[in-house]
């Protein structure tokens, strides 16, 4: 018996990296788990390939997170074939590494679209099932660079700094709705943006994590399953730091 | 000035549901019995003068309780209340009878002998409005303790279970007409001092700490030589939301600096207003007064001066105008409520109309007429019985205005019963803490629509709505029972009662009281047909104990 039998899944950005890992933690935890992507055709058919094949009943959407229309026509589609989403987890983000003395309004747009307006647009299409069914979990994937002062990107923390409010608030507005929000906050991974890490920064902070390396993105994606699942039921507008201790 | 929040009102101990006259189990009296709620346990409550108080649990729960007052199959006694003798006054038992999908009264009085008398015109509307009763709130004060029991005690006594919502004052007992329908007989004696009014303001906000509306009536409001001195009295009162003078209009429509001054000082007009027929305006106003009510119409426009349409409606004489007067509510922004008043057959006018009390104009049957002269705009089902009093007094409808300017009624879209928050004896929708829980649970309906194509209008007039009634700044009290003023219209249909279908269990829970000079608030139908100094019609004989001089 899985922590999610029973329940359908959507997760954003869930082609690669730590949403690819998070669809599989998912889906074998039993639920049925669809994600989008907006770019790479043959990422999202190779994770997809890979779901399926270990007996997941998965989904993936060709739909920016910025795309309104076409986030709700996913929805609407998944809502037919496979049921109203119990899970949203928002996990789609990009950093963009430019000195703030460099950075254009046109960097900041872009960082702020995707990891804000995207969390906004994504949350508020599949919300609407979840308060029609009055149950619904919402996970919103942060960085500890947007809670803890870290040498990394002025967009980048700000925009999951962002992220922390839009949980809390929406935690709170949300929650008399059987809806709980809440907010993942990973260290430097061995995947995905931390890539952009140059390595003797990536030194320096781990000289400063207990555990002394970068979590892994199967590290994080369990947790995440415990976080959607009914067996974490009261937290609600949280933020957890899963960091090996920075 | 203190900075201690103002004090609430404590809901009343039990809820009351229904009352009837039965024997005392232990001397025989006819004594007064009372279905009340505790929470979710149904009390059988009595009242007996020689033995005392007694309650005992009936093993119902609310549920069963009112799934029994609902059932819709009833025909025949469907209950018992306590009404009075259309001749002489006495209170007297009333079978109240489902015959033909309507709601009657029949009583046998001991003197005069049998009476009937038609309640409502739609029985299901009747027993589900049941659905509706919600617990009363007491008043900070309470004036009276019980020594006779209800309506002997009024004003108000310990046992009434509703507290002023809407404070009537009658600043005059003169009036520049003689309506032939008026439940009121003006002795034309005497206007109250600017020292009374004091003193009953400091009563009314004793009694009830914050008031959203304190209205001025008369006799004719506008002929008291002092009219405006009396209302800046209250507007002086920050307790005080809205201040409303009721009005015929005559004097404003001859008076344009006197509208004027209304109008700068903030003041709302009621304005009696009973539709367009000149024949109906002769009939129930002793004249053709149709020009004068359009003049003051159009300078209450002009001036853009809040004003609430006051409409008298009487079978057989200007029910007809109903669409006609809901149309000319809707098209004008300054028009921010309609509270419509079917006939009631007391005092020294309508006492003597001529109605028929077996074919009356009641709640339902103002309900079909809108329906019918409106095309549908607006439906019976767009009304819900006001909880705030007996459900049976007061039904009511807010409309949203939608961005394009139409109108839609907030029950086709959000069910009041699950929003009881909204459903207030309130012109419009006030900056509460409870008006913004229950818009926001309205919302998030809405917005959960599989399908949106409806709900998209909705959610932008009330995104509108809400934006302009919680402007994001702190607001004081005046300011917040206002600030939802031209986002929504509201529609009353206030059923006052009289000699025929008068009944206790209603008057009990009145929340409409007119302040006396000397202290008491009395219940509107209890101080119309027993206590008024000034009704005493050929209708409305004097029973023994009554205060009416």
């Amino acid at each position: 018996m899985g922590l999610l039998d029973g329940r359908v899944a959507l997760v954003t950005g869930g082609s690669r990296g730590l949403g690819k890992a998070i669809c599989k933690v998912l889906g074998r935890e039993g639920a049925k788990v669809a994600f989008n992507y907006s770019r790479c055709d043959e990422d999202a058919q190779q994770a997809l390939q890979e779901l399926r094949q270990a007996g997941i009943t998965a989904f993936a959407f060709k739909a920016s997170v910025l795309d309104r229309a076409a986030l709700e026509q996913m929805v609407r589609q998944l809502e037919r074939e496979a049921g109203i989403v119990d899970v949203l987890v928002n996990n789609a983000g990009i950093s963009r590494v430019t000195p703030f003395a460099l950075l254009e309004e046109s960097d900041w747009d872009e960082v702020m679209a995707v990891n804000v307006k995207g969390v906004y647009l994504a949350t508020q299409v599949a919300l609407r099932g979840m308060i029609r069914q009055r149950r619904g979990r919402i996970l919103n994937i942060g960085s500890l660079a947007g809670v803890k002062m870290l040498p990394a990107p002025v967009t980048y923390c700000a925009s999951k700094a962002a992220i922390k409010g839009l949980t809390e608030a929406l935690a709170k507005e949300v929650g008399p709705y059987g809806v709980t929000v809440n907010h993942l906050a990973p260290g430097a991974l061995d995947e995905g943006v931390s890539h952009h890490i140059p390595p003797h920064r990536m030194e320096e902070y781990l000289r400063h994590c207990a555990l002394g390396r970068p979590g892994g993105v199967q590290e994080i994606a369990e947790t995440v399953a415990f976080l959607v699942s009914d067996r974490n039921s009261y937290m609600n507008g949280a933020t957890v730091q899963v960091d090996g201790a920075v | 000035m203190s900075c201690r929040p103002p004090r609430t009102r404590a809901d009343r101990p039990l809820a009351y549901l229904t009352q009837e006259r039965r024997a005392c189990p232990s001397c025989g009296q006819p004594i007064d019995w009372r279905t009340m709620f505790r929470g979710e346990t149904v009390i059988r409550k009595r009242f007996c003068p020689s033995c005392g108080e007694a309650e005992e649990t009936t093993g119902q729960t609310t549920h069963e309780a009112l799934a029994a007052l609902t059932r819709q199959d009833a025909t025949g006694v469907y209950k018992h209340t306590t009404s009075t003798c259309p001749k002489c006054l006495a209170l007297i038992e009333a079978k109240v009878v489902v015959r033909d999908g309507k709601v009657f009264f029949d009583k046998e009085c001991p003197t005069c002998g049998p009476s009937q008398a038609l309640v409502s015109e739609d029985a299901d509307y009747y027993k589900n409005a049941y659905l509706f009763a919600r617990c009363g709130a007491e008043p900070l004060q309470f004036t009276r303790e019980v020594v006779n029991g209800c309506p002997q005690d009024c004003g108000l006594c310990s046992d009434h279970q509703q507290h002023t919502c809407v404070p009537l004052l009658e600043v005059t007992d003169y009036c520049n007409l003689e309506c032939p329908i008026c439940l009121v007989d003006n002795r034309h004696a005497r206007h109250i001092t600017a020292e009374e009014m004091t003193r009953v303001l400091d009563r009314v906000i004793a009694a009830e700490g914050t008031l959203e509306t304190f209205a001025l009536s008369g006799g004719e409001p506008t002929s008291h030589p002092r009219i405006l001195e009396l209302i800046d009295l209250a507007l002086a009162r920050k307790e005080i939301g809205r201040v409303v003078m009721l009005t015929n209009g005559l004097r404003i429509a001859q008076d344009r600096g006197f509208a004027q001054e209304l109008k700068r000082r903030g003041v709302y007009v009621g304005l009696q207003f009973d539709g367009f027929s000149k024949e109906a305006s002769i009939k129930l106003r002793g004249r053709d007064l149709i020009g004068e009510k359009e003049k003051a119409l159009a300078l209450l426009e002009q001036l853009d001066v809040p004003t609430q349409l006051i409409f008298t409606v009487a079978r057989g004489v200007n029910e007809d105008q109903l669409g006609k007067v809901t149309e000319l509510f809707l098209s004008k922004p300054h028009l921010i409520s309609l509270l419509i008043q079917p006939a009631t057959y007391t005092g020294q006018g309508g006492g003597t109309f001529g109605g028929n009390p077996l074919d009356r104009l009641t709640i339902p049957g103002v309900f079909k007429a809108m329906e019918e002269q409106t095309g549908g705009k607006l439906r019976a089902k767009d009304f819900v019985p006001l909880p705030c009093p007996s459900p049976h007094c007061i039904a009511l409808t807010f409309l949203l205005r939608l961005n394009d300017g139409g109108f839609i009624p907030l029950h086709r879209f959000a069910d009041l019963r699950r929003y009881g928050g909204l459903l207030r004896n309130s012109a419009s929708l006030p900056a509460l803490p409870e008006i913004e829980q229950a818009l926001q649970q309205v919302i998030y309906d809405l917005f959960a629509r599989p399908e949106q194509d409806e709900a998209r209008p909705i959610l932008s007039a009330l995104k509108r709505a809400v934006g302009a009634i919680f402007p994001g700044k702190p607001l004081n009290f005046r300011e917040a029972i206002q600030s939802g003023e031209r986002q929504v219209k509201s529609i009353f249909v206030h059923h006052y009662m009289d000699a025929h279908d008068y009944d206790l269990e209603r008057v009990r829970k009145c929340c409409n009281h007119y302040p006396q000079v000397d202290g008491r608030l009395m219940p509107a139908c209890n101080f119309n047909m027993f206590h008024r100094g000034a009704a005493v019609g050929p209708n409305s004989p004097k029973p023994a104990w009554s205060t009416k001089s």
